[in-house]
């Protein structure tokens, strides 16, 4: 058997085979595809809401029940009708600096292990869902598509939700229950921060 | 050997020549059925209160349930074999969110509900949705190919549906948790939408 020669010809005849002529309309940008994307990020791509829902999931995970199960089914409920006022543009004060507070709020709780009654923290987790909610809304009628743009920022919420909740199931042990106090510290001082620089005190 | 080496670099050159591969089908005739099966699935608002339906008929348990199998796909064929007699109603984008945020709110609560109202949410849907993507027909679509793709892939999603959340519902606490979880979202969307309806029509 003859050894094999590459034939120069041949692989030149490949390589501009291989070089595209025709657009590949390899991005779908568009429609529910694009409003999905956008919604999806929008509650991850700010910081001042990560970490607010991830605090909402580790104080559920630090209640137990029944706040731990109350939590995910209502928490989108009233974030909707917070995003209801920002699409219908009903004006609502200090938007940035309480969302940035929900941070500080809910970290405070997580840090100091906080066992409220549940009715209070259902109320106080509920004032700040508005506020969240009324920021995702307000980028609605902006979507290309709202009714993905919407289903795109409740799943995100909702598994923001539940990484706090998966990271929380570490209170069942003594060493995970002081890393849970100390994530909320954390999520506590980055609210600090933005609540600072909602306010105009640092850039 | 050298002259197949040759053929052999050809044929690759010509394998991966990139022209337009026309792998969809809708230039050829069975391609209205691929139309008809794929255009409700690229409508959430289609897709998310189909799935919805169907995790509230499993709460209502496999016995019940059963019925939306057989009852959602007929509606769904006869809504658009009406669209081909009757426009479609002003009411209709509306109607189409109200339904996302009941199936969800419904699936949220995890509802109990009587098999007739169960039903009834089953055939307005189908009629509704039937009749939208009916209306999405042109001129040249085949009626038959395009209804009978719409209505097979209703009847697959909502028999997946509904069989996967009867299954899922067994075992862990947190199971039917989860499912409720997931009907709050989709009421959220519908709630949503619906406010934004109020500001400016959305297309359904």
């Amino acid at each position: 058997m003859k050894r094999l020669v590459p034939n120069a010809a041949a692989l030149l005849a490949v390589l501009f085979a291989a070089i595209p002529l025709a657009p590949a309309f390899a991005h779908t940008g568009t429609g529910v595809s694009l409003g999905l994307l956008s919604g999806f990020m929008h509650p991850l791509s700010g910081a001042d809401h990560l970490v607010a829902m991830v605090a909402v999931g580790l104080w559920g995970a630090q209640l137990g029940n029944p706040a731990i199960w109350v939590l995910p089914v209502t928490f989108p409920l009233v974030m909707a009708v917070g995003g209801v006022l920002g699409v219908l543009g009903v004006p609502l004060p200090a938007v940035e600096p309480v969302i940035a507070l929900s941070g500080i709020a809910l970290g405070l709780m997580v840090a100091l292990s906080a066992r409220p009654p549940l009715w209070v923290a259902a109320a106080m987790v509920g004032v700040f869902a508005i506020f969240h909610g009324y920021a995702h809304g307000q980028e609605l009628p902006e979507a290309a598509d709202a009714v993905a743009y919407a289903a795109g920022f409740v799943a995100a919420t909702g598994l923001l939700h539940l990484s706090g909740i998966l990271i929380g199931v570490l209170v069942g042990w003594e060493a995970g229950a002081r890393v849970v106090r100390t994530c909320g510290a954390a999520i506590g001082c980055v609210g600090v921060y933005f609540l600072l620089a909602s306010v105009g005190v640092i850039e | 050997m050298k002259r197949w080496l040759r053929l052999l670099a050809a044929a690759a050159a010509l394998a991966l020549a990139p022209t337009a591969a026309h792998a969809h089908l809708v230039d050829t005739r069975l391609g209205d059925f691929y139309s008809g099966a794929l255009h409700p699935l690229t409508d959430l608002q289609q897709v998310l209160p189909w799935i919805a339906l169907a995790v509230l008929a499993a709460f209502q348990g496999a016995q019940r349930a059963r019925w939306i199998i057989l009852v959602f796909p007929l509606a769904l064929a006869a809504g658009g074999v009406a669209s081909l007699y009757l426009p479609l109603p002003a009411f209709a984008p509306l109607l189409g969110l109200v339904l996302v945020a009941v199936t969800g709110l419904a699936v949220a609560v995890a509802a109990r509900l009587p098999l007739g109202v169960l039903l009834a949410i089953a055939v307005v849907m189908g009629l509704l949705h039937g009749a939208q993507n009916g209306a999405a027909m042109v001129v040249t679509t085949d009626r038959v190919l395009f209804l009978s793709g719409m209505t097979a892939i209703g009847y697959g999603v909502i028999t997946l549906a509904t069989g996967s959340a009867i299954a899922f519902l067994h075992g862990a606490a947190w199971r039917p948790i989860a499912l409720r979880a997931g009907g709050s979202w989709v009421a959220a969307v519908g709630i949503m939408v619906l406010g934004l309806n109020l500001v400016r029509p959305v297309a359904g």
